[in-house]
């Protein structure tokens, strides 16, 4: 009964054992000398230039809120997308409308000024 | 189709509460007309409710004037109204008292007139409706809306306290009533079971066999709603805060109609629905009226309060009915819806000129007063034979009434009989010594010294009760034959069903016999 | 057209297409008009409103389930739809004259509501535990930020945060326990459900699924002991959203609780039972004596609003056809009265008073006799006097109680009902009866005084004459189910 789950197993116990092996053995191996520099947290490989604990602007949160739910209807779009040659009319005008929903919503956020950056 | 008599009891006094209430303009100018409208309008339901009884047939047991219509028909509930004896006079009290308490307050009420003439008539409304329903749901209904504007008469138009006695009136009388609710409930699930239909129909519900253990549940649940209405000691503690509290006409209508409700629900629905149950519990009922009776009596005598004096004594006379119901024969019944109609006139007339005095001086204490015969004879004159119609001096009211009672309450248990007599003696004392203490020796205080006597108002107000009191002692058959035959039949039926009720002997002796012991009897 | 949809199944979610097409319209109303007359944006959505009772009226019969059984249009689901719409409608007409006040856009509001009403239209016609769940989230999601809608205010922020915070933990409870449902029975649709669990024996997982849908419902209709939320929510959310979300909400979880339970679960009908018996007990006594002490007038309401769906339980612990029929009576009826107690509320707010207090009820009736009566007739019938409609409903479902013999029920229903009179009658004394005491002097406006004449004329006419609502209520009790009659109403 539970014998699908044997290979679920399996890959679970090598995938940890595989993370702590990777840790363990650098771990070892590595030499340890540390300076400043080394120490410093960098991003993407460009050097901090102020401190982390800044202030943002409150549009930053509005725009990525904005930019996240724009996003995700791809999520929607794509299996659409997919089966798109088996829907045919009907799921280009459910799909249309669901777009133009997006829209209203889009055009109602431009307008109350969500976009601009003051 | 004959015109719909019983109705416009019930809906004249909201057409003119609606009427009342369209009346424009601010306090000064509004409320000698809306004085004068409700009093018309309540004038013209004591003629109707006079016309009622001169065209009732007094040799029948029926109830007539009979309407019913369906209001609810998924659960049987209907629009059912109808009239017997029993209920008739009651009717006409009311229909008596309410232009009386509405005179009675025509100078002390001097706010708010337009609210306290539109309470006073929806009162009225729902009161006819309690005594001419003839479907429990209906009586629930009225029996609750009452409570309502009642609630704001003391609240409003009350003395100090009235705050506190208002919210414990609505809230005791409620709590108390609730549970009947269940109990009709109950009884119309019974009569599907039975029937196969829901019935609220009271005529249906009286055919209905009442298994003994529900018998046992719904009689204690319909007994205590009424018991605190009536009140029975010990649920009376209600009543003298809402008496003291309330303005005149509250009192007047709350003694002379409201209490009424409690020994008219006994006759009406609890006893007659669930006659094995009120065989049981009646010698319990009579001893808690007889306790009532004394108790009622001894507090009442020490009161330095004349309200309070009258409302204590209230608890000992309506002693005295529930007495004669629990007596459940011809005499005690009779006596009973007797002296109903009796306390009603002999107490509200002496809230009514207790009413009078206080708006002399605006105060009750008897200790202020003293003295008065001199200062007002009138007033006193009529006090005087107030206070005797009280007492039951032969030749008044209330003679007749505890005389049946007590002869009732004699062929079914002496003993009940005798305790309850000495009653008589007590009201005798108390009411005496209070009208001594008012009227007689010299004149103590001197604010009294300059006291109005009657005027032209308060002589409308005091002679028709008088005249009553008169009327009510000198021919009491004139009262007592319409109640006849519809109490007979009652009394009848019940000894049909609970066949041990005469049996003195074989009775339970005890209080608090298992639910189970009255399904041992036949 | 895909298998499994067809040009029906749009026609028969008219009214949800209306309503959302109104929304949009809002919307996009809001941005076009001009700053200051953005307050005409109230008569765009009552035009949504009523345009969606309209669409409605075809649908006065129709007993279809659209989509394979992912929405039933049944009568059920008609006499909820009104309910919300209704509720919806009156919230708004409260609401114009309270948004000028607190200085509040419309825009959003106005549309959140319109989002509300549609997600409670589509739980009451769920019999699928998807589309319920969606509903659920729409309306929730809606009242999140309506509940904080006056952001300057901490206390509405405060209940916007709790509510969502709660209510999010809530749903994952109800989740996990439709989850299991759904596991147990490989189907999310509730008639086939039903059929899959059809004469099993209970099985423990089922049992830890159903209590975990209580839990999450017994949330959502604030029953003791998930109703803490309840109270900070009521009082601190703006006055017309605390009463649309104490009427319609509620509602709406009603009529999701009576599908999943009654359509999917009769089977588990005697655990059920027991598990709202329970409730039912606690919420009615605990709601009742918290709001004795109250002197709020919100977060007492918010308390008798505890109490209130602790009678309503009543009705669907009978089950019977009666029960169902006097839930649905006793949800209309609430509506009607609780709507306009918080509509006098709103009344007395103005830019300087918050009105919620009970000394701000001191002398009314010598302020505003006609406002003062109409929240005397709200609260008699809250407290179940006769002739109101609360009296009615309270009625109805205690002698539905009696009939399926459930005796203490309905005894601890009418004791409580006796102790509720003594926080209603609070209000009274405040209004009519203390002299001294005077409020602030109400601000009454065309719209909120339409309110309250729509609501104190279906409290005295329900009062008096609620034959025709008892009959359609019963009518719609009797389409729940597949077949018409679910198998568990006895």
């Amino acid at each position: 009964m539970l014998s699908p789950y044997i290979p679920i197993a399996i890959f679970v116990v090598v995938a940890t054992g595989f993370a702590l092996f990777t840790l363990v053995f650098s771990g070892l191996l590595h030499p340890e000398k540390y300076n400043k520099v080394k120490l410093e947290p960098y991003e993407c490989g460009i050097e901090p230039l102020t401190d982390a604990r800044d202030r943002y602007s409150i549009r930053y949160y509005l725009v990525a809120m904005l930019f996240v739910i724009f996003d995700v209807e791809t999520v929607f779009m794509f299996p659409w997308a997919v089966i798109f040659d088996k829907l045919l009319l009907f799921g280009l005008i459910e799909m249309l409308v669901f777009i133009f929903i997006l829209v209203v919503g889009y055009y109602y956020a431009w307008q109350k000024g969500a976009l601009e950056w003051v | 189709m004959h015109f719909p008599i019983l109705t416009s009891l019930i809906v004249l006094p909201v057409a003119g509460a609606i009427l009342v209430l369209f009346v424009r303009g601010d306090e000064e100018q509004s409320a000698p007309f809306v004085r004068k409208i409700a009093l018309t309008v309540s004038v013209l339901i004591f003629a109707e409710t006079l016309l009622l009884w001169s065209r009732f047939d007094p040799s029948s047991a029926d109830f007539q004037f009979v309407e019913r219509h369906a209001w609810i028909p998924a659960f049987g509930i209907q629009y059912f109204v109808g009239v017997d004896g029993i209920s008739l006079l009651l009717l006409v009290l009311t229909g008596f008292l309410t232009p009386l308490a509405l005179l009675s307050s025509w100078e002390s009420v001097h706010e708010k007139t337009k609210a306290f003439s539109i309470f006073m008539l929806l009162l009225e409304s729902a009161m006819m409706g309690v005594f001419i329903s003839l479907d429990l749901f209906l009586f629930y209904v009225l029996w609750d809306a009452m409570l309502v504007p009642m609630y704001f008469l003391i609240g409003i138009w009350g003395y100090d306290r009235r705050i506190y006695a208002a919210v414990k009136f609505i809230l005791y009388t409620m709590a108390a009533s609730v549970m009947m609710l269940l109990a009709i409930l109950g009884m119309a699930w019974l009569h599907l079971t039975t029937t196969g239909s829901y019935s609220f129909d009271l005529l249906r519900l009286y055919d209905l066999k009442v298994p003994p253990h529900l018998q046992f549940w719904f009689f204690l649940a319909f007994a205590l709603a009424f018991a605190v209405k009536v009140p029975l000691f010990p649920f009376h503690t209600w009543l003298p805060d809402a008496h003291v509290e309330a303005p005149t006409a509250g009192s007047v209508i709350l003694a002379g109609v409201m209490l009424k409700m409690g020994t008219y629900g006994f006759v009406r629905f609890a006893f007659p629905l669930f006659p094995e149950a009120a065989s049981f519990f009646s010698p319990a009922l009579a001893m808690l009226a007889v306790v009532g009776i004394v108790y009622g009596a001894l507090v009442a005598m020490v009161q330095p309060d004349m309200k309070k004096l009258v409302a204590y004594s209230s608890v000992s006379h309506l002693g005295f009915v529930v007495l004669g119901i629990a007596a459940m024969n011809t005499q005690g019944v009779q006596g009973a819806v007797y002296q109903m109609l009796n306390h009603g006139v002999s107490t509200g007339g002496l809230f009514l000129i207790v009413g009078m005095l206080s708006d002399r001086r605006h105060t009750r204490q008897i200790s202020e007063f003293g003295g008065l015969k001199k200062v007002t004879p009138h007033l006193v004159a009529a006090f005087l034979i107030v206070t005797l119609s009280s007492i039951g001096l032969p030749g008044l009211n209330g003679f007749v009434g505890e005389f049946l009672i007590l002869l009732g309450a004699f062929r079914w248990d002496p003993r009940m009989a005798a305790f309850a007599a000495t009653g008589v003696v007590l009201s005798a004392t108390y009411m005496l010594w209070m009208f001594q203490r008012v009227n007689y020796g010299p004149v103590t205080n001197e604010k009294n010294t300059r006291l109005a006597d009657l005027g032209r108002r308060e002589r409308a107000i005091i002679v028709p009760i008088i005249a009553l009191a008169v009327l009510m002692g000198v021919l009491p058959n004139l009262f007592l034959r319409p109640i006849e035959p519809s109490v007979a039949r009652l009394v009848n039926r019940f000894h049909q069903n609970a066949p041990a009720h005469l049996q003195v002997d074989a009775r339970p002796s005890a209080i608090g016999h298992q639910p189970s012991a009255i399904s041992h009897q036949p | 057209m895909p298998p499994g949809i067809s040009a029906s199944d749009f026609y028969n979610i008219l009214p949800e297409l209306v309503l959302t097409s109104g929304a949009l319209v809002v919307l996009i109303v809001d941005v076009l008009l001009p700053k200051e007359r953005r307050g005409a944006l109230a008569w765009v959505t009552l035009l949504a409103i009523g345009a969606t009772l309209a669409s409605l009226v075809p649908f006065r019969s129709t007993h279809v389930e659209v989509a394979q059984g992912l929405l039933a249009v049944d009568q059920f689901a008609l006499f909820f739809k009104v309910v919300f719409l209704v509720a919806a409608a009156i919230t708004v007409l409260m609401s114009v004259r309270y948004l000028e006040i607190e200085g509040a856009s419309p825009g959003e509001y106005y549309f959140l509501i319109l989002c509300a009403t549609l997600g409670m239209m589509i739980m009451a016609g769920g019999i699928d535990l998807i589309t319920i769940f969606i509903g659920l989230e729409t309306m929730a999601v809606s009242f999140y930020i309506l509940a904080g809608f006056i952001k300057p205010s901490h206390r509405s922020n405060e209940a916007a945060v709790k509510y969502f915070l709660l209510g999010a933990f809530s749903l994952g409870i109800l989740l996990y326990g439709m989850s299991l449902m759904y596991g147990l029975s490989g189907t999310t649709n509730l008639r086939v459900m039903a059929a899959a669990f059809a004469g099993q024996e209970t099985d423990a997982r089922l049992v830890l699924a159903v209590i975990l849908v209580v839990a999450g419902v017994g949330f959502k209709i604030a029953a003791v002991p998930f109703h803490m939320w309840a109270p900070d929510v009521y009082e601190g959310a703006p006055t017309p959203i605390t009463a649309f979300l104490s009427v319609g909400s509620k509602a709406a979880s009603f009529a999701m609780l009576i599908r999943i339970f009654l359509e999917g679960l009769p089977s588990m009908g005697h655990d059920w039972r027991l598990l709202f018996e329970a409730l039912a007990i606690i919420t009615m006594t605990v709601g009742n004596i918290a709001a004795l002490t109250q002197s709020n007038v919100k977060r007492m309401l918010a308390y008798s609003s505890i109490a209130h769906a602790g009678y309503v339980l009543i009705g669907i612990v009978a089950g019977t056809s009666r029960g169902i029929t006097a839930t649905l009576v006793y949800l209309f009826i609430y509506a009607f009265m609780q709507l306009g107690a918080f509509a006098v509320i709103v009344g007395l707010r103005r830019a300087d008073v918050a009105g919620e207090e009970l000394k701000d009820f001191g002398g009314l009736h010598a302020r505003n006799p006609f406002a003062a009566f109409a929240m005397l007739l709200f609260m008699l019938s809250l407290g179940g006097i006769p002739p109101t409609a609360g009296f009615m409903g309270k009625f109805w479902l205690f002698s539905a109680a009696i009939d399926a013999h459930y005796n203490w029920l309905a005894v601890i229903g009418v004791l409580n009902s006796a102790v509720s009179l003594y926080y209603y009658v609070r209000i009274v004394v405040f209004m009519y009866v203390k002299k001294e005491a005077l409020g602030s002097e109400p601000a009454t406006s065309p719209t909120l005084a339409v309110v309250l004449g729509v609501a104190v004329a279906a409290t005295l006419v329900l009062g008096v004459y609620p034959r025709l609502l008892f009959e359609l209520a019963d009518a719609s009790a009797r389409t729940l189910g597949a077949a018409g009659v679910t198998t568990s109403l006895r």
